[in-house]
């Protein structure tokens, strides 16, 4: 009853014989009819040239491919956090020195550093086999960049030189087994951390600075303008000389900020060593406007 | 910077003149233009103050020998890395050069030139496609393992030359070229020196990007069949692209691209079918087409 009227609105509605017809066999005979239509086009298709299968496997591989990949990345990313967090604790512990506990301090510090490469650097070695080493760089590298930092400065504390990439390398062989071969930080990211480490040098100066370590102070500074100088002539020849060149700008603020704060005190040495140890120590006496 | 310099000078000096009566420092006298001249970054100035400031000072440790040792050390290793990177830019410009020969060959496509003709044109030149990848490939075996340090200096371009070789594949098989044959067809070996899979994808989406206008023009060549064809093609890319996990960069954007494509290519397709230009041209050739068109 129903479908009759459908059907005698539909004539109204196109008055053409023939059009209706096919408005009525579409629609009388409803979904059922049109589903194994399409279905027996796809399989006269795919039978036809058989193109869609090769396709489909080839792209599942790509889509295995791009997953691990990713997925690898996240876990680098993750690594890498974790080296970043851990070192600048490192550093942190670095900086709460003084002339009296330098040895415990530092101690401490280098345990904390052996921890970072134990738990979280032994990550990145395990993810960075092979060609990923380059691949996944800009995922690890802020994490190596800041361990670079930590590691040197607590050297430079214990010995006052520089902690060559060589020696890093091979404190980080132990990680490596007979299957799994050595992280070995390139020079690109060590020179980066490098460049970093001025900054924290600079701190550390002008703390020492203010606790009376004068001689320590300049010691930093000398070492600090030496990293300076050598960076000055290695920075254009690196792969990513604009971040680099950044860089440069803030570590020669740095080298002037501790030059001007051991040139105020080498300045007013006479006035300025009766007020060692008395609470009142200013840092505008000593020339030091601006401690970030 | 002269003049910015002097006035600096003078008006810090004028300041601590005026500053002495508060303060009863001498020294406040040199300190202040030292600060004055941190401020401005000017390279030049600052560095010949900061190292006749340390000649006097530092004394020559034999650690300090060890540090200079070191970084002179980076310094051979860095340039040795510039001129690596020197040789790949000069064969991934060779190979981009090549690529835009092949290029304006398969042009002549949109100008309706026999589909065969064009091909063999454009297919005589891989040929030297693959001696460069070669070269490339040479060139890579002195930095094993370094593949994706200096990836960046050949991406682009091989994104292109795989646009082109996906394209003719296309035209040729009507099928997708997929990443090995791709790679077979530059002679690369997957172990040495591969096509990476990204690399490839992207290049596919390229190819995905020329599609509209190869219609249009077929079209109005009257190759009414052509849009059916191409559109099949290009869903079925679509969907097998849908199959992928894409992080937010740059693969993703050109696949959110494609789509614009796809469309474009189902509106050709309606606009021919619902005219019901297929019927009349279906399954001939463009030739016969070219008769209906007039």
């Amino acid at each position: 009853m129903f479908k009759s009227s459908a059907i005698h609105r539909l004539c109204l509605m196109a008055p053409k014989p023939q059009r209706f017809r096919h408005f009525a066999e579409t629609t009388l005979l409803g979904t059922a009819a049109k589903k194994p239509r399409t279905l027996t086009t796809d399989a006269t298709a795919s039978a036809a040239d058989s193109d869609p299968n090769p396709m489909k496997d080839a792209f599942s591989k790509y889509a295995a491919y791009l997953n691990e990949l990713n997925e690898k990345r996240e876990r680098v990313v993750k690594a890498s956090r974790d080296v970043t967090m851990n070192s600048k604790k490192v550093i942190f512990q670095v900086h709460r020195i003084s002339k009296h506990n330098k040895e415990e301090v530092l101690e401490k510090a280098e345990k904390d550093l052996a921890a970072v490469v134990d738990q979280h650097i032994s990550r990145l070695v395990k993810e960075l086999q092979g060609t990923d080493f380059w691949k996944l760089r800009r995922a690890y590298s802020p994490g190596v960049q800041e361990y670079v930092e930590a590691a040197t400065l607590c050297n430079f504390c214990k010995t006052g030189a520089l902690l060559n990439l060589d020696q890093i390398n091979a404190s980080l062989r132990p990680l490596s087994g007979p299957s799994v071969e050595p992280l070995q930080i390139n020079v690109l990211d060590y020179l980066l951390g490098l460049a970093d480490l001025t900054g924290e040098l600079m701190r550390l100066a002008i703390g020492r600075i203010s606790d009376g370590e004068l001689e320590f102070a300049q010691k930093i500074c000398s070492f600090v303008r030496e990293i300076h100088r050598e960076l000055m002539l290695i920075a254009p020849k690196m792969d990513d000389a604009s971040d680099m060149k950044t860089k440069m700008d803030v570590m020669l603020q740095s080298v002037m900020k501790i030059e001007n704060a051991c040139f105020s005190v080498h300045v007013r040495g006479s006035e300025y060593i009766p007020f060692l140890g008395s609470e009142d120590t200013n840092f505008s006496l000593l020339g030091v406007p601006e401690i970030e | 910077m002269k003049s910015v310099f002097r006035s600096a000078i003078c008006s810090t000096l004028a300041f601590s003149l005026r500053s002495l009566n508060h303060i009863p420092n001498r020294n406040s006298l040199i300190l202040l233009p030292r600060y004055v001249l941190v401020s401005p970054s000017k390279l030049s100035t600052l560095t010949s103050m900061a190292t006749g400031d340390s000649v006097s000072h530092s004394p020559h440790s034999p650690a300090l020998h060890s540090l200079e040792k070191q970084f002179e050390e980076f310094r051979h290793q860095l340039d040795d890395s510039g001129s690596l990177r020197e040789r790949i830019r000069t064969v991934a410009s060779e190979i981009e050069s090549e690529t835009r020969l092949i290029h304006s060959c398969l042009l002549l496509i949109h100008q309706s030139r026999p589909i065969t003709e064009v091909l063999e044109k454009a297919k005589g030149q891989i040929g030297v496609l693959r001696e460069l990848y070669v070269k490339l490939a040479e060139i890579m075996r002195e930095c094993p393992g370094q593949y994706y340090r200096y990836h960046g200096d050949w991406r682009s371009e091989t994104q292109t030359v795989v646009s082109l070789l996906a394209f003719m594949h296309w035209l040729e098989t009507e099928s997708l070229l997929l990443h090995a044959e791709a790679e077979e067809k530059l002679g690369l070996k997957p172990l040495e020196f591969g096509l990476d899979i990204e690399d490839y994808l992207i290049g596919i989406c390229f190819m995905s990007n020329d599609l509209p206008r190869y219609v249009v023009n077929q079209v109005t060549a009257g190759n009414y069949d052509c849009p059916r064809k191409v559109l099949k093609f290009l869903r079925d890319v679509h969907a097998a692209f849908r199959m992928l996990n894409l992080r937010n960069d740059f693969l993703r954007k050109k696949f959110d691209g494609m789509k614009y494509d796809l469309r474009r290519v189902e509106e050709v397709h309606y606009d021919v079918k619902i005219r019901g230009l297929t019927m009349s041209g279906n399954s001939t050739g463009y030739q016969e087409g070219d008769e209906g068109r007039s």
